[in-house]
């Protein structure tokens, strides 16, 4: 980490044991890639670079789900028994 | 829909279960383990059961609602279950749930900016580093966190990134769930039995 990077961080009032510790909650949440760079040779810019893209994929697969979701929907259509099925097996 | 109010007596149960975790992560705040808190959290969207009463909570907001053919709706409908299982708990969960009606209207830029910048010369340089700017790229990406500071904002990020993966492990087993329902159609049929057998 260049000192650069934390001269900004003083400014914030920050400490860099702080910084580190949010990082490795945040890079625990991310999925485990290994054809990157396995080793913890993340900055923090990597970490939140990963972060933001995991985000995104996360938003893209939402819309997808909600497509397909939407489309089942109108095909069943106010079918009470298979909601009485669904909904019991779902609870 | 007698029928099904036994069904549904499961939910409130859960809610009711559900309730005591809130009161429960604010008290623990001013104390001195913010580990414990953080694990509650990171535990908070992970469990099982979470994930049912999500699924089944979204299931009914559906079938409510009339206008489910557009997946915008859906996507909607889906954010505003996972926000309000929050319990107003997030950030996030508060700005999805206060931002129902404002359409995804992305702000522009505003040109003036740029214009009015005065040159690096005559001014200190801000000197946005690369975090800083992934930084605001997160903020934008977590619905009501720009301008937050950056333990928040991780913190936020967090919780928003375990509710995403919850939403869509939910919505994919509802998805599966209706296309094994549509491919088998097994009760219909079975109505018609009865009338064969008496005669």
């Amino acid at each position: 980490m260049s000192s650069r990077r934390w001269r900004e961080s003083s400014r914030t009032n920050i400490s860099e044991e702080q910084i580190t510790q949010l990082l490795s909650t945040l890079r625990q949440l991310l999925p485990e890639i290994p054809h990157s760079h396995s080793h913890k040779a993340s900055s923090a810019a990597k970490v939140l670079k990963q972060t933001c893209n995991y985000i995104k994929t996360l938003h893209r697969e939402v819309d997808d789900l909600s497509d397909r979701l939407s489309q089942l929907l109108a095909t069943i259509d106010a079918d009470s028994a298979e909601a009485a099925i669904i909904r019991s097996l779902l609870i | 829909m007698a029928s099904f109010t036994p069904n549904l007596e499961p939910a409130p149960d859960a809610s009711l279960q559900f309730k005591p975790k809130k009161p429960r992560i604010t008290l623990q705040t001013p104390s001195s383990c913010p580990s414990n808190q953080r694990t509650q959290r990171i535990k908070r969207w992970r469990t099982q059961r979470d994930q049912h009463i999500y699924s089944s909570k979204l299931f009914q907001a559906l079938r409510r609602s009339r206008r489910t053919s557009a997946s915008r709706e859906v996507h909607e409908t889906a954010d505003r279950v996972l926000a309000g299982l929050a319990r107003g708990t997030t950030r996030w969960s508060r700005a999805i749930l206060t931002a129902r009606k404002v359409t995804k209207h992305k702000k522009a830029k505003l040109p003036t900016n740029n214009r009015l910048r005065k040159p690096d010369i005559y001014r200190e340089r801000r000197k946005t580093t690369a975090v800083e700017r992934k930084l605001k790229v997160l903020g934008r990406l977590v619905p009501g966190c720009l301008k937050l500071s950056f333990s928040n904002l991780i913190e936020e990020t967090s919780d928003y990134i375990a509710a995403l993966e919850m939403q869509v492990r939910a919505m994919t087993a509802i998805t599966e769930f209706l296309c094994g329902g549509t491919g088998g159609g097994p009760q219909p049929p079975a109505d018609r039995l009865p009338s064969n057998v008496n005669s």
